[in-house]
């Protein structure tokens, strides 16, 4: 009995060219609600302004998805895509998004030392590792900050700032407080630019 | 709101990031660095996510609830992610709050069954509910609001707007209220501060004030309270009972949360001084602990108290009656976690007061994780006490059976 469910399992993964960790119930909803036109396949965005999504923290993205479901969140594109989603909806969108794999950006442009340096040092400067930690990546409803748009993170940087913006708390909004639009960018820089 | 004056610590901020002090010496620094001493500068303590998903029945940690013995406790409502603060109308709905997913709920019982709905949703962190002549008050971060007969309204609430009446500062750090009628019929309102630690008008924030219902006559009942989320009237002498959450990044064990009987109207509790009897070092000592009258109760540190809450039922034992639970939502800013769990104040001989652990069991000390976090407390009719689980979205109900 066993054995013959283990079969079958083979062959319907064969069958439909699962990868080891797929959520088939995932994959149709991203594919019903569009994420991919804007994200990019596998979660890695050529559109700009519009975020990577690859290799991103799952309660990070959950959490944003029930911002923009319950409208506390206010982006336009994203108030069709998370209709209606349930929890459970969300919980499956954001595990298979979590579950691509990060890598920098293909197309991101030449580095600029002297921006990145001075990039460096304000993020240095905020400690924005003690939250996303030294490699960036997040942890949690941290979002990830590496690998992504550099366009897409002086808009979140400058949204938080101007407090256009807020997540589970204000420290966001805090820490930007006071910075240039040239210090965002330049912050925006060195993280685009890191491995 | 704050200017560049009052801000404390500065020069131990500059000391500790150089290049940014001297960029920004006109700018707050954000509350994560407000206080916080070099040798923490590199600390990973951080709030914990909020979790705002449904957690399914079956995987509610009421099984691990620990309580004294003849006491038990059942899943009484699940489906309400971010649960807090519950209120009970006179027609017996169940009305509980949120913060950061902004709904407020409704539950009834049916006998068998509890059926939760969305009373309201959409607002910014609406953690303050209040019950009187039918009417919901509901206060979120920047706006009060009143539901008239509410109860006869579920399916279709139309609230009145008392924002402007009430006037309160709309800052979002600490901005997250508890709201209560008092025996005087007056609204209880606070204001905490919109810092970690900062000098801030005192009339204005680090506060407990009332209000008439419609939000006039404003009156300041009690002063230096830096952020206080739970409170509730004696049953007998109707005093305001209140308790605080001490800053962050002072210590693992530095200062403690407290427990506050507000004895004189407009009494200073003595924050940004003083907290719990510590003295604190990144304030100047321009007034010291005791000027202040003390705690009532040391209830440790980071512990995070929210529901604050006289027992008023008869069918726990006498000792409990008339008692004042307080419910943990526990600590992020310490390196091992205290608190998640439920404790009961009591008077002893000599009128000392001291506390006993409850509810535990969500903390899960081995593993330095917890399984829940405590937030509201309600008695019902029938004398059983319901505790919220915000981390669940859950309500336990809470009985006495006997030994």
């Amino acid at each position: 009995m066993a054995a013959r469910i283990v079969l079958a399992a083979a062959l319907l993964a064969a069958a439909f060219s699962f990868p080891a960790a797929a959520n088939p119930a995932a994959e149709a909803l991203i594919a019903e609600r569009q994420c991919v036109a804007c994200h990019g396949p596998a979660g890695v965005s050529a559109v700009p302004l519009t975020p990577s999504l690859a290799g991103q923290q799952a309660d990070f993205l959950a959490l944003q998805m029930i911002l923009f479901r319950e409208g506390l969140r206010q982006v336009p594109a994203m108030a069709e895509p998370v209709r209606g989603l349930t929890d459970q909806q969300i919980l499956d969108i954001a595990g298979w998004f979590a579950a691509q794999p990060s890598a920098p950006k293909p197309d991101r442009g030449p580095r600029d030392e002297a921006l990145a340096r001075r990039g460096a040092e304000l993020s240095a400067a905020r400690n924005c590792n003690a939250c996303h930690l030294t490699d960036y990546a997040g942890r949690a409803n941290v979002p990830r900050i590496n690998h992504q748009r550099e366009d897409y993170l002086v808009h979140s940087l400058t949204q938080y700032r101007d407090n256009l913006r807020v997540g589970a708390d204000t420290q966001m909004n805090g820490l930007m407080h006071g910075l240039s639009n040239a210090d965002i960018r330049a912050i925006a820089h060195y993280l685009a630019h890191r491995d | 709101m704050i200017t560049s004056r009052r801000i404390l610590g500065l020069a131990a901020l500059a000391a500790l990031l150089p290049g940014f002090a001297l960029a920004q010496q006109t700018q707050a620094p954000p509350a994560w660095a407000q206080g916080r001493p070099p040798e923490m500068a590199n600390s990973r303590l951080a709030p914990h996510p909020p979790r705002l998903t449904v957690t399914p029945p079956e995987r509610v940690p009421v099984a691990s609830l620990r309580l004294p013995e003849g006491f038990q406790a059942e899943l009484w409502a699940h489906g309400l992610p971010g649960a807090r603060v519950m209120v009970r109308g006179p027609g017996g709905t169940i009305f509980v709050g949120t913060r950061v997913i902004g709904r407020v709920y409704a539950v009834r019982d049916t006998g068998s069954e509890r059926q939760v709905s969305i009373l309201l949703q959409g607002l910014t962190q609406p953690s303050g509910l209040a019950i009187r002549d039918g009417a919901l008050y509901v206060a979120a971060i920047n706006r009060i609001l009143r539901i008239d007969n509410v109860e006869q309204n579920l399916a279709n609430p139309q609230p009145v707007e008392l924002t402007a009446a009430f006037g309160l500062p709309e800052d979002v750090h600490h901005g997250w209220k508890h709201i209560q009628f008092g025996p005087d019929g007056r609204l209880y309102v606070p204001v905490g501060v919109p810092c970690n630690i900062c000098e801030t008008d005192g009339e204005r924030y680090a506060l407990i004030a009332s209000f008439n219902p419609d939000g006039s006559d404003r009156r300041i009942e009690a002063r230096g309270v830096r952020n206080s989320v739970g409170f509730d009237f004696h049953p007998r002498t109707g005093q305001l009972w209140f308790t605080n959450h001490g800053r962050d990044w002072a210590g693992n064990d530095n200062p403690s949360d407290t427990l506050h009987v507000n004895l004189r109207r407009g009494e200073h509790h003595g924050f940004p001084w003083c907290a719990g009897g510590f003295q604190d070092p990144a304030v100047p000592r321009d007034r010291l602990c005791s000027e202040f009258p003390p705690p009532a109760l040391i209830l440790g540190p980071h512990v995070a108290p929210i529901g604050t809450h006289f027992y008023t039922g008869t069918a726990f034992p006498e000792r409990y009656r008339n008692a004042l639970f307080i419910a943990n939502r526990g600590s992020w800013n310490r390196e091992r976690l205290s608190g998640f769990n439920v404790v009961v104040v009591r008077e002893v001989e000599g009128g000392r007061l001291i506390q006993e652990e409850f509810l535990s069991g969500l903390r899960d000390d081995a593993n330095q994780r917890f399984l829940g976090r405590p937030a509201g407390l309600l008695t019902m009719p029938d004398g059983a006490l319901l505790v919220s689980d915000e981390e669940n979205g859950a309500i336990y109900r809470i009985t006495y059976r006997g030994r």
